[in-house]
């Protein structure tokens, strides 16, 4: 009978682990580099649709992904990836062998093919160079979860029936209200990865979220809202809530209760107009959580910047070559300051990232001037400058892409009241919503959950389905003032990749105002 | 990998065990084996780079099981699933893990039964995409590189635009995109239906975008199919044949246009907004723009939409759903009219009995009954193929858009006279929601002005963004071309086959002025 998989598995498989990665990859003659990542997750999920159970699921995840270097004549990267179960345990050192060879057998193909390409396609070819990882320190270290109540231990009956009561509540709220769905998953994952190099790493990763999606309904209009509460922690969070200097969160049954009060209120609440001109807006933390992830973090990517994602993410307009880009210009008003820090809490923090690299702060705008890009060993060795750690997969049977940390507007000197109490007239944007962002993150659009009027320094009419558009540099060259209220949330859902990889990280700011056109509702489109 | 006949084997004797436990009302077997090879494509002329940047692969097979229990607080359904284990001990675990999940859901009336609809579809798939070695899957990540460099060499624009043909490379030629090919292979049985049924599907596609980076000149290339044999450089040398031709863009004022929309805008808008609002599930939860309109006008009376999932040839089509069940056609929209939905079998049971059925559909159950045939329980994820481990969900197969009095684009153009001709666009999702149907996007590429009835200048990539109505746009359609193409977008699952389609009074903004002054 095949053995359970827990996350205890990998103390049983590390040594093989390494020992394959090292003695046994350095004997394939024309191998330069390898490193294999193997991840195991026991998780447990609940949910719940208008106060009635819908799914519950208590399962493990099982996967490794294998990346080569070699070549003969020239170097070239091969991968590998496959999800496991329990019935691959006693062979597991065949598979990651079999894994290991297929890899380097699509490196050195591709090393030949790259080495032709070089030599038949003129100056064109002049690119087509070996792959080349930038120099770390090379390490081996354990990184524990941290958690209160262990994610394997949770019941899941208990958390079926949490889920279904929070379900329950929201669709007592009110008469209005037309769908809800509310879903809850704790688990506990484990990622070891080894390199060719001698790294060893183990880190594991406590996870627990709960979702809340509703619609209401009032005269014909409707609004669809949803957003989660998450953190790296267990059930707790849930529970009781988060109450931390940065990550704050209601419990989990009142944030529900609230989202669901916001979204009856607003299908009462007038359309916001477009505007044809620019308006001063002021743009609280969770919705410059949004902002932070579309106009800063994505653009400083530097596998998009160096042109890598130009057919799926996109490219970014920091960078037009190696030498014609804009670190160390203004691009931001001097009250900007932006990073990514995988150091922070929340989503986004891990201490090594899948290429074991120290994962460390990279600030990319520094009082207004741009400094630098979140970066991999492969991309660093092509723009120059340290790795530092931002190199990530969902899943380690994927290949892992430059992906943010925690990447946020630093706080500023204002009291966020004050920031409101000096518009004479202007719009106060809270939460964020739906983005589309152009393709190299110079323009942006980005809804709202609420939209207030602000006359006379006082927050006067409420508006549904409104937000703002704006040229992402002229945006930041004309914030003006930038709070104290610095918060981080979770983003569940960041898509990258293809295949398309979804992932949590964390962003986040403080209260911020600037200038942008606001955007409504197309006017009698329902007619 | 297992066969399919390993697979058909492990889900028969998985049914015989679980029809053996005796508080098992109802079961479901579902054993899959997917395979993804992927060669993503990077190539720089300004910047080090590989050519070729992932030839990888994921793979995974296993047998999931959907389970009804009584039990003594009433029945339960449950869902559990065991990766890389066919033999009964994968099933039993399985169970296990259905059996611990399992629920009270009051809206689930039974598993799927048959429908009386016959497959159709069968023995179509190219067995050499189920083999696929290491070094044929970097070649045909290279075989198309190739067809883009060979383009960009030749190109005499690019040489004279450079000074030279030594220079060529400063001015910032990309290609990135990739080579897709996808193995799937499934069986499924069930208490309903006890006879084991399997399913074969191979696709191999490519989408690829170039780029004269120093003119802000983009162009796209895709190809798809389902033989080998038939897969060439095509999709590499349209991209750069696209690129080429886009330079030279120019900005375009804000305000309203007609606008003729290219395939990939048509795929791009049916996969973000259109299909979407079709789903079972949006009528149920209250969040589609087409609420209540069942029967009733959505769009121009040209306007015309079917998923069908058996047409031969097409590549999004499969044999059966996840479900067991037979694909085939489902009529959308017809002559403007919403008359049916994308649907699987729990979706269509539950809004069957719906006490809210009418005002969420506009007609009662006997009315409804036919649109709502479960001809699209796929269980899609992990970025392409058919999944052990999850449930059916409900997703589009092959969708095809048909005009009434369609003409060539020629044609198209000379009536539109003076507007748009929009090719390619970016991030297009409903930005207030999927119920309100406002959406916006980039225009990235391809794209050009339309002046006293021909194609001018090309528009500059990323200098416009389109601010409008899916409701609106569905309406304000004045022509649709008879050519459609099997178009891709980015992480969907469908294949639409789309024509070019020309709508008045769309609005644009111009954007992003400051990129002209960037140093």
């Amino acid at each position: 009978m095949a053995k359970k998989i827990t996350v205890d598995q990998v103390d049983r498989i590390k040594e093989m682990v390494h020992d394959l990665a090292t003695t046994y990859a350095r004997s394939l003659a024309h191998l330069q580099y390898a490193d294999v990542r193997i991840e195991v997750t026991e998780g447990k999920a609940a949910a719940a649709e208008n106060g009635a159970s819908k799914f519950s699921g208590e399962d493990y995840g099982f996967g490794f992904g294998i990346r080569v270097l070699a070549g003969e004549r020239t170097l070239a990267p091969g991968y590998f990836g496959r999800s496991l179960g329990a019935a691959d345990l006693e062979q597991l050192e065949k598979i990651l062998k079999e894994g290991l060879h297929s890899a380097y057998r699509r490196a050195m193909a591709n090393g030949e093919w790259k080495a032709t390409a070089r030599e038949k396609f003129g100056s064109l070819g002049d690119s087509l160079t070996d792959t080349r990882l930038q120099l770390i320190h090379v390490r081996q270290e354990v990184v524990p979860a941290e958690y209160e109540i262990d994610p394997r231990t949770m019941d899941l009956g208990k958390m079926v029936r949490y889920t279904t009561d929070v379900s329950r509540q929201v669709a007592g709220v009110h008469g209005q209200l037309k769908y809800n769905f509310i879903s809850t998953m704790t688990q506990l994952a484990r990622e070891l990865f080894a390199s060719s190099e001698g790294a060893l790493i183990d880190q594991a990763f406590a996870l627990t979220q709960g979702m809340c999606y509703v619609v209401a309904e009032s005269g014909g209009t409707s609004q669809e809202l949803y957003d989660v509460l998450g953190h790296q922690r267990g059930w707790e969070v849930l529970e009781r809530g988060v109450d931390e200097p940065l990550v704050h969160f209601p419990p989990f049954v009142q944030f529900s209760l609230n989202l669901t009060n916001e979204a009856v209120e607003l299908a009462g609440a007038p359309a916001l107009p477009s505007s044809d001109r620019e308006v001063v807006v002021v743009t609280d933390p969770h919705y410059n959580t949004l902002v932070s992830h579309e106009i800063i973090g994505h653009p400083v990517e530097l596998d998009r910047v160096l042109k890598m994602e130009t057919a799926y993410a996109g490219r970014s307009w920091l960078l037009r070559s190696l030498d014609k880009h804009q670190v160390g210009k203004q691009v931001a008003s001097p009250l900007v300051t932006a990073y990514s820090d995988p150091s922070l809490p929340g989503y986004g923090h891990y201490t090594y990232d899948h290429e074991g690299t120290p994962a460390k702060r990279v600030v990319h705008i520094e009082r207004g001037i741009f400094r630098g890009f979140m970066n991999s060993r492969q991309t660093a060795a092509i723009f120059g400058g340290d790795p530092n750690g931002h190199w990530k997969a969902t899943d380690a049977s994927l290949v892992p892409l430059i992906r943010m940390s925690t990447t946020v507007f630093d706080k500023g000197d204002r009291a966020p009241e004050d920031i409101i109490g000096e518009v004479d007239h202007g719009y106060y944007l809270v939460g964020h919503r739906i983005p589309s962002i152009a393709e190299s993150r110079e323009n942006f659009r980005i809804s709202a959950r609420k939209v207030y009027e602000i006359e006379h320094g006082r927050l006067g009419r409420l508006y549904r389905d409104g937000g703002i558009m704006a040229d992402t540099k002229d945006y930041l060259m004309k914030v003006d003032a930038v709070g104290t209220d610095f918060r981080i949330y979770p983003i569940p859902n960041c898509g990258k990749g293809q295949p398309m990889q979804t992932k949590k990280l964390g962003n986040g700011g403080p209260t911020m105002r600037s200038r942008a056109r606001l955007t409504g509702p197309v006017v009698g489109a329902m007619d | 990998m297992p066969t399919t006949s390993e697979l058909a084997k492990a889900a028969g004797q998985a049914l015989e065990f679980l029809k053996a436990q005796p508080e098992i009302q109802e079961a479901e077997v579902f054993a899959a084996a997917n395979g993804s090879l992927l060669t993503r494509i990077n190539y720089t002329s300004h910047i080090p780079c590989n050519g070729v940047e992932e030839p990888k692969s994921t793979e995974s097979y296993g047998i999931g099981i959907q389970a009804v229990f009584a039990t003594p607080e009433g029945r339960k359904i449950g869902f559990g699933s065991e990766p890389s284990d066919l033999t009964l001990e994968g099933a039993r675990r399985a169970l296990d893990k259905a059996r611990q999940g399992a629920v009270h859901d009051p809206e689930f009336h039974s598993l799927p039964r048959p429908t009386g609809e016959p497959r159709t579809l069968g023995d179509y798939h190219d067995p050499k995409l189920l083999r696929v070695p290491d070094e044929a899957l970097v070649e045909a990540g290279w075989k198309v590189v190739s067809g883009t460099l060979r383009t960009f060499v030749a190109s005499s624009r690019l040489a004279e635009l450079a000074g030279s043909e030594a220079a060529v490379k400063t001015l910032g030629l990309i290609l990135g995109g990739d080579v897709t090919i996808l193995q799937e292979r499934v069986a499924v049985v069930s208490t309903h239906m006890p006879t084991v049924q399997t399913d074969e599907s191979t696709l191999v596609m490519s989408f690829l975008t170039a780029m004269v980076e120093s003119e802000d000149a983009k162009g796209s290339g895709w190809s798809t199919g389902t033989r080998l044999d038939h897969f060439t450089d095509e999709a590499g040398v349209d991209a750069a044949v696209n690129a080429i031709r886009a330079i030279g863009g120019q900005r375009v004022r804000s305000g309203d246009y007609t606008v003729i929309f290219g395939r990939q805008p048509v795929a791009d808008l049916l996969n973000n907004l259109v299909l979407p609002a079709c789903t079972a599930s949006s009528f149920y939860t209250s969040s589609t723009p087409f609420l209540g309109k069942l029967g009733r006008p959505v769009a121009s009376p040209m306007f015309s939409i079917y998923d069908h999932g058996a047409m031969p040839g097409l590549m999004g089509s499969k044999g059966i759903t996840c479900e067991g069940l037979p694909t085939g056609r489902t009529d959308l929209i017809k002559n403007g009219r919403l008359v049916g939905c994308l649907s699987n079998w729990y979706e269509t049971q539950r809004l069957l009995r719906d006490r809210k059925l009418t005002e969420k559909l506009g007609v009662d159950a006997d009315a409804a009954r036919g649109a709502l045939a479960p001809r699209n329980g796929f269980r899609f994820g992990a970025g392409g193929g058919r999944q052990f481990d999850c449930q059916p969900g409900v997703s589009a197969s092959n969708v095809v858009v048909e005009g009434a009095e369609s003409v060539s684009l020629d044609e198209l153009i000379g009536r539109v006279r003076n507007g748009l001709y929009v090719g390619r666009i970016w991030y297009t999702y409903p930005i207030n929601g999927l119920r309100a149907g406002d959406f916006t996007c980039t225009v990235v590429a391809d794209s050009f002005i339309i002046r006293d009835g021909r194609l001018a200048e090309p528009i500059k990539a990323n200098t416009i963004r389109i601010n409008d109505s899916v409701t609106r746009v569905l309406t304000h359609i004045v022509g649709i071309t008879k050519d459609v193409k099997g178009t891709l977008v980015w992480a969907a699952d469908e294949v639409v086959y789309a024509p070019e389609i020309a709508v008045t009074g769309v609005h644009v903004d111009e954007i992003a002025g400051f990129m002209e002054d960037l140093t």
